[in-house]
């Protein structure tokens, strides 16, 4: 990937300040800011229900320049792993993995992490329903 | 892959030295480690989850239980969010105020790190001396807020109350010092303290980077990036951050001792300026109306564990759309998979020990 | 003994008992009070370090049971005894079982071969040094047992631990023995007290020309017990309690008993071998000075020499509860380094230097004889 194809991408902006969207190839786009801009770290990535779709932002980070620059990509159920560029993505998407069940393509370790491991559901979607009956005492089903 | 010749090693969840509930599986040849991987998840109270269904105020109380050792840094995060969100603007003596309890904090829990660091190792007084310093600051808390713990003292736009019982705060900042001392004495130049952690746990800068180590232990490995330069808290106190190019355990129980010290400086400015500015105003939100205008609200701070932030999503209502905490633990905890193979077990309770690693925070 | 037999009969007869009785208990009595006596040493000891521990590190200690605590101990050991012995699943349940018992045994056995003043010896063999190392490291064995039986991870590597350090360790201790033997030129502990008499009391003890020695022996002693800063087949924070972490009860309570038997067996060992055992630092017995009676005096000495003998062995077991609150454990792979690259070449460089003096000093002859 080079620049002219990062702008056709996100469109003529500064990657410091507002959020910016990507529409696809997002791992690209990663490599590239990565790269070529020093952001050598990914702060975090967090993952926000829309209601019809899931948006996850990136927040990497420039050391040296101390400046955050953050990516977001709308995705339905599926989204590109970007392990092979952060070592951290590994929680972090694991994290929106148990929480919002994304799958990540590309990350092979991806499993329930702060859930039991047979649970139904993913808690932080809005379309989760809360009453869920293993949260009863008592019960007798096989949960872990 | 476990073969006949290697021992499969489940090290807690209740174990001692685990800090918490920290569960690593660990593959071992002997006691040489082959591989680790970390299992959380059983101190997770769902905090993320329940800001959904809290309005702002009902929530403010138990973000202090995100980091049980240094609560005040998770309250000022979420005050201030609220904050800068509803255009209110603090009062010099309040934002002093504050930098005072988030500095004593601070201290406090690096003093408990520093006692369970050395307890880790096996040595048991350093553990007693360090407690009997934190419980000075501890009980100045108790005074102030009522808690030992889960302060609940910062409100939005403002604090609670005024700040009393300075005269305790000059006494810890005037002991302190010769108590840090102490610490230096009994620790840092025992040989075999210097044995366990000297060239233990290399942390590398593209490590730290790749696997988004903030904080302390970041700033040991040369990197000067503390949140604390561009934090608008701090913008009137004189402070340098410690930065150190060791890389090893040895060196970040260094930056935490050196740290203290800075921490007890910033308090000190900070008491100067309460003398000069007496006046205690604050510009309180009515807390039942709190409702943040529609948009996305992202803040950071400089917490003893590594930067912690939080993200807010609102559509305009009296609760948050969307709640997202990082906190500093839960990245230092994923590394361990990387940083424990090929050591010893000792040496990875030392080097496991020295990130400063505090469950509730990786389990929010 | 024949002292102080003739003195147990005249007692007897006084009151009319057969002296047939009077045989049998005599032999037997010395070992029953050792026993009780062992038991109060230890009690004591365990409340001892608490409250040592507790000064050293900015506490109390224990000071609710009875008057400052003193009583701590006793409540726990009972609190152990009533406890439940809990057996784990998949334990292999006669190791299991045997192991506290095979590890209180020789700790109990130990005691009845030191010298404790020169008429209290009850086993006095003419080798009673190299039965001592004998009886002393066969705990460590009972230890693995104990944690291979148990069926735990921990566990095991606890002993297995436990046995890499006291393999690695006995050695020096063997060889500072024999430049102690060579020195004495005797291998009967009561022996080598006696060879360090002299006029100017403390000047005889063997820890001057032998200070080498005394170094290297008292820090093998820390790493034969298992105490900080070799603590690793115990260690807390690594191994949560090492090979004793399935044991309960009265079974824990062995493990623990045999602990501090071994701290103060080892302890009044060192002091024999380097301190002059039972000997006056003075040259002198106190009694012999202060008492007009030549009786009462001859027996208030056996009570003196044993007095100086727990004395010494109490200072030794102060500095090993001081090292405890103040130094971290070693590293694993440091300890047997430590043990190996360092202790052993000089120990074998002491029994040298030990043997060139004797040379010198005309006691060659002696030891080839």
């Amino acid at each position: 990937m080079n620049l002219n194809e990062l702008k056709n991408i996100i469109g003529e902006c500064n990657l410091q300040g507002e959020k910016i969207c990507v529409q696809h190839r997002l791992h690209d786009v990663i490599e590239f800011v990565k790269n070529n801009y020093s952001y050598k770290m990914l702060k975090s990535i967090t993952a926000v229900d829309l209601g019809d779709e899931i948006e996850l932002i990136y927040n990497l980070f420039s050391v040296e320049d101390e400046e955050d620059v953050l990516l977001s990509i709308k995705v339905q159920n599926e989204a590109e792993s970007i392990v092979d560029l952060f070592e951290s993505a590994k929680a972090d998407e694991n994290e929106i993995y148990d929480m919002f069940g994304i799958q990540f393509i590309g990350n092979e370790d991806l499993k329930r992490l702060y859930m039991p491991e047979n649970w139904e559901g993913f808690p932080l979607r809005k379309d989760y329903i809360q009453d869920d009956t293993r949260l009863a005492w008592n019960d007798n089903s096989d949960n872990a | 892959m476990t073969t006949a010749t290697t021992l499969k090693l489940n090290l807690g969840p209740q174990h001692p030295s685990t800090h918490g509930v920290l569960r690593l599986i660990l593959e071992l040849d002997g006691e040489k480690i082959l591989s680790c991987e970390p299992d959380i998840g059983y101190l997770h109270r769902g905090m993320e989850k329940m800001a959904e269904g809290l309005t702002y105020i009902q929530y403010l109380p138990t973000v202090d239980r995100i980091d049980y050792l240094a609560g005040c840094f998770y309250s000022e995060l979420l005050c201030r969010s609220v904050e800068k969100a509803m255009n209110v603007e603090l009062s010099e003596r309040v934002k002093t105020i504050r930098v005072i309890l988030l500095e004593l904090n601070r201290i406090a829990s690096h003093l408990l790190w520093i006692g369970a660091f050395l307890m880790d190792l096996g040595a048991i007084s350093p553990f007693f001396y360090a407690m009997r310093e934190r419980e000075m600051i501890l009980r100045y808390f108790e005074k102030l807020t009522g808690q030992r713990m889960m302060y609940n003292y910062f409100v939005f736009g403002g604090v609670r109350s005024d700040i009393d019982y300075l005269e305790e705060i000059e006494e810890i900042i005037k002991i302190l010092p010769s108590k840090i001392k102490d610490y230096e004495k009994i620790i840092t130049d025992n040989p075999i303290f210097l044995r366990r952690t000297k060239g233990k746990g290399v942390l590398e800068q593209e490590v730290a980077f790749n696997n988004s180590i903030t904080g302390v232990n970041l700033r040991a490995s040369g990197i000067n990036y503390d949140l604390r330069c561009s934090d608008y808290l701090y913008r009137d106190f004189d402070f340098s951050p410690v930065v150190l190019e060791g890389k090893d355990s040895w060196t970040r129980y260094k930056a935490r001792i050196l740290e203290l010290k800075e921490s007890l400086k910033i308090i000190g400015q900070g008491l100067e300026k309460l003398k000069s500015n007496e006046k205690f105003e604050q510009n309180l939100i009515n807390p039942l109306t709190v409702k943040l205008p529609e948009g996305e609200y992202y803040n950071e701070i400089e917490a003893p564990r590594g930067l912690a932030s939080i993200y807010i999503k609102s559509t305009g209502g009296d609760k948050p759309y969307r709640l997202k905490w990082r906190t500093g633990s839960y990245y230092s905890v994923n590394m361990l998979r990387h940083l424990l193979v090929g050591e010893y077990l000792n040496d990875a309770i030392a080097i496991a020990g020295s990130l400063d690693i505090i469950l509730p925070e990786v389990d929010k | 003994m024949n002292y102080l037999y003739h003195l147990y009969m005249e007692f007897l007869a006084n009151y009319n008992i057969p002296k047939l009785f009077g045989d049998i208990t005599f032999y037997i009595l010395p070992f029953c009070i050792l026993a009780l006596a062992l038991l109060v040493v230890v009690l004591a000891l365990v409340l001892i370090e608490r409250k040592l521990l507790g000064w050293l590190t900015q506490r109390k200690g224990p000071n609710r049971v009875g008057l400052w605590g003193v009583l701590q101990t006793l409540a726990d050991a009972f609190k152990l005894l009533i406890k439940e012995n809990v057996t784990p699943d998949k334990a292999d349940k006669f190791l299991f079982n045997l192991a506290p018992i095979l590890v209180f045994i020789p700790a109990m056995t130990v005691l009845g071969i030191i010298p404790y003043s020169s008429e209290f010896s009850f086993v006095n063999t003419s080798t009673n040094v190299i039965l001592y190392l004998i009886l002393v490291a066969f705990p460590i064995l009972s230890i693995f047992l104990g944690g291979w039986a148990s069926n735990n991870k921990y566990s095991l590597l606890g002993g297995m631990r436990a046995v890499a350090q006291v393999l690695s360790y006995e050695i020096p201790i063997t060889f500072v023995v024999l430049s102690v033997v060579t020195l004495a030129s005797s291998m009967n502990m009561t022996g080598i007290t006696l060879a360090q008499y002299s006029k100017t009391g403390l000047f005889g003890w063997f820890c001057f020309p032998c200070i080498l020695g005394f170094i290297i022996m008292f820090i093998c002693i820390l790493a034969e017990l298992n105490r900080c800063p070799f603590d690793l087949p115990e260690a807390e924070s690594e191994l949560i309690c090492g090979y004793n972490t399935e044991y309960s009860g009265m079974r824990f309570a062995l493990f623990y008993l045999t602990e501090y038997a071994l701290l103060f067996v080892n302890a009044i060992f060192l002091s024999i071998m380097f301190l002059g055992g039972y000997l006056s630092p003075f040259g002198v017995y106190l009694s012999n000075l202060f008492c007009a009676n030549m009786h009462t005096a001859q027996i208030l000495v056996y009570f003196e020499q044993a007095f100086w003998l727990i004395l010494k062995a109490s200072l030794i077991i102060f500095v090993i509860i001081w090292i405890r609150a103040t130094l971290p454990r070693l590293a694993s792979f440091d300890l047997l380094k430590f043990s190996w690259a360092i202790l052993l070449p000089l120990s074998i460089l002491n029994l040298f230097a030990v043997v060139i003096y004797k040379f010198i000093s005309g006691g060659a002859v002696c030891v080839l004889s």
